[in-house]
């Protein structure tokens, strides 16, 4: 048997950039979707980028979009990958109330017409699916489990809704091997910088630098089930390695505040925090200087809160043999040490 | 204050019957209609003309819910107080063979109208999203209620699911008037050709009239749960009238198969039907002229259904005080009689 092929969308983004590297690791061809635009954005799979005229070129990349049915085909055709990794999407949920009908294009019909390629084209390929524990929103059990009702609770969400039906459906009608992965929040120093975590760790050491006074959040008290995303792309790839096609949860099974994050992030930069005041009134307080270095701004609370997300993933651990390496603490730590050495760069360089 | 209503998808079953009753209601009745080189208002045309002559409003507009600067342009014009989307793809086989389309209408369409509405409607406009029972799809329980779970076996049960959470998001985060209607089955001599109870009844009017041979059918053992459209019609309205913005399972509580369904009518229809033979090679002999008057086609079965889809209205009978009045016997006797009339009339 020849070399594995996979096509991955998304492949700009955390998981893509990583599973990239887990896939051409383990000698697949690698072929990533990107979308055109007028700036540079392909700097997460830079490093793995080769002149295609070389030899032994494993790393491919090719303009396309979810939005456009032909494009999908066409590559489909064209690589006859083993497996498709759908990745691809209007991924920030605060975003999507702002361009809800974009959100669904890409995120609902994207994962369809993607879907009806593999279907129309006739090509024995795997399928995982991108899907989120933002499909629990307003939980109704805890922890969350495959069978745990799902209540969604912004755009993002009912076209992430959208899309895990559908794969389900072309699993059942066609026998396609399509899988949702349910993955609940997933970090690293990749981590887009207007995603919370990494907008603490970037603010934290910022703060430590001395190029930043203070840190602003919404929800201190919102809990958030924090895993290592290069853990994460691994349980996907396990996900098409079964005999089956299924849908697994994947998360760590804990939950810790964002204000925990917070103080964690600062204590290992050795600044140790004091809250004070309630509500939107609530700072945190350097212990050492006195110096307000986090404040709540309202602006980044969200329409309708998902309430306490944890999932189980009993499921996977058994099935696919998948654990979460990395917890929450060395999460924290990883992603504060990744910061501070770039802005340690940026600084040397004289970028700042 | 003036009562204005928008309907879209108003040429099809429901939005004639509900432009029937709102205007009986006093209702400026507003519709949007999609272009198309047929004809396509005959559910509406007589209405219009008399709603005409009665000085009342009745005004269609050309515009598609995929096209969202129609909506716009149609909600500024015509300012309506309840808007009733009742527009989609609706046929579930179909939505095999057109997948996108039938989300860009049947679940974008839905969230168009709902952002359309943030900006070009008058303050308190109520909404209502035709919802449907094919949301449950698989469930896991019978009969179902509004708490059952959903598990959608087609695109147009997953779009459908899409519309009926994006209705229930902008009810919760921007307070909107906005009510999903979980309706089971509902039928009258107005349902479409290619819906089943209006196959067999069309059909038998047509072999009876010595226009057709046979009538051919999937599984004549599927149950539904099958309502009369005008009575599903009523309770929409009510939905929109009460204080609350809240989504109702709409159904009788009965189940009955094609079988039964076909075993009425065909006696309405002055046949005398016998079955004989099993699964694919079963065939109903009309005995009075000995010929074969029902076969089966495989062609027309779906993916197999685990479930009976019957829904519990307890709810709506609870809190807006509804409940079917119609029989399942009445509603085969009024789709047969209307069809062996229209047969008979020469359409």
């Amino acid at each position: 048997m020849g070399k594995k092929k996979a096509i991955i969308s998304g492949i700009t983004g955390q998981d893509g950039s990583y599973l990239a590297e887990l896939l051409l690791k383990k000698e697949y061809e690698v072929h990533g979707i990107i979308r055109r635009a007028s700036t540079f954005n392909t700097k997460r799979v830079d490093h793995l980028y080769r002149d295609p005229h070389e030899s032994g070129v494993n790393f491919f990349l090719h303009y396309g979009d979810m939005t456009d049915s032909s494009s999908m085909s066409r590559l489909i055709e064209k690589v006859k990958p083993d497996e498709i990794y759908n990745l691809a999407a209007q991924s920030h949920v605060k975003i999507s109330f702002e361009v809800p009908e974009y959100t669904a294009e890409t995120d609902a019909l994207g994962t369809l017409r993607m879907l009806d390629a593999i279907k129309e084209t006739g090509i024995k390929t795997r399928f995982y699916q991108a899907s989120t524990s933002e499909l629990y929103g307003k939980a109704r059990e805890f922890p969350q489990t495959e069978l745990t009702p799902f209540y969604p609770r912004s755009p993002y969400a009912v076209a992430k809704l959208y899309a895990f039906w559908i794969v389900v459906n072309y699993r059942e009608a066609y026998n396609l091997y399509a899988g949702n992965g349910i993955l609940f929040n997933h970090e690293s120093p990749r981590r887009g910088e207007n995603f919370v975590t990494r907008k603490i760790t970037r603010a934290a050491v910022a703060i430590k630098e001395g190029v930043q006074d203070c840190l602003y959040v919404g929800n201190l008290d919102a809990k958030r089930d924090w895993g290592y995303a290069p853990d994460y792309v691994y349980a996907m790839w396990l996900m098409l390695q079964q005999d089956k096609p299924d849908d697994y949860v994947i998360a760590t099974g804990e939950t810790h505040t964002v204000r925990e994050f917070i103080e964690k992030s600062f204590s290992h930069l050795g600044i140790s925090i004091k809250w004070g005041g309630k509500g939107i009134e609530e700072k945190g307080i350097d212990k050492e200087n006195g110096k307000v270095i986090v404040q709540v701004d309202p602006k980044y609370f969200r329409p309708t809160e998902v309430e306490h997300l944890i999932g189980d993933p009993s499921k996977a651990c058994k099935e696919l043999g998948w654990e979460p390496e990395v917890k929450f603490e060395q999460l924290v730590e990883i992603m504060t040490d990744a910061d501070l050495e770039i802005l340690k760069k940026k600084i040397a360089n004289k970028k700042i | 204050m003036r009562k204005i209503a928008l309907i879209t998808g108003i040429n099809g079953q429901d939005g004639s019957y509900l432009t029937e009753l709102l205007l009986e209601k006093g209702y400026d009745v507003h519709g949007i209609d999609r272009r198309s080189s047929q004809f396509n208002r005959g559910r509406i045309e007589d209405t219009r003309q008399e709603a005409q002559k009665r000085g009342q409003v009745f005004e269609l507009y050309y515009g598609d819910i995929s096209d969202f600067s129609s909506i716009c342009r149609i909600f500024s014009n015509c300012k309506p107080t309840e808007i009733y989307n009742f527009a989609s793809q609706s046929h579930v086989a179909i939505s095999f063979e057109e997948p996108a389309h039938t989300t860009d209408v049947n679940a974008n369409g839905v969230l168009r109208l709902l952002e359309a509405m943030r900006y070009f409607a008058v303050e308190g406009c109520r909404f209502y999203q035709a919802s449907t029972s094919e949301l449950f799809g698989n469930a896991p329980e019978t009969p179902q209620n509004e708490n059952s779970p959903f598990h959608p076996r087609s695109p147009y049960g997953v779009a459908k699911l899409y519309a009926y959470w994006i209705v229930k998001n902008y009810r919760e985060h921007y307070g909107i008037h906005a009510c999903n209607g979980i309706l089971y089955n509902h039928e009258s001599p107005r349902r479409g050709e290619n819906f089943v109870t209006r196959k067999i009844t069309y059909s038998l009017a047509r072999i009876k009239a010595g226009r057709q041979d046979v009538l051919k059918l999937g599984n004549i053992d599927a149950q539904r749960d099958w309502g009369f459209a005008k009575e599903y019609i009523e309770v929409m309205w009510k939905m929109l009238q009460n204080e609350q913005a809240d989504d109702y399972v709409i159904a009788t509580g009965e189940t009955h198969t094609v079988r039964e369904f076909i075993e009425k009518a065909s006696a309405i229809a002055g046949f005398d039907i016998e079955w004989e033979g099993k699964g694919v090679e079963e065939k109903g002999r009309d005995k009075k002229s000995g010929n074969i008057i029902v076969e089966i086609d495989p062609k027309f079965y779906r993916p197999e259904e685990k479930t009976i889809l019957c829904g519990d209205a307890s709810k709506a009978k609870r809190v807006l005080g509804w409940k079917p009045k119609t029989t399942f016997g009445q509603l085969v006797e009024m789709m047969m009689k209307a069809d062996l009339e229209l047969i008979d009339s020469g359409k």
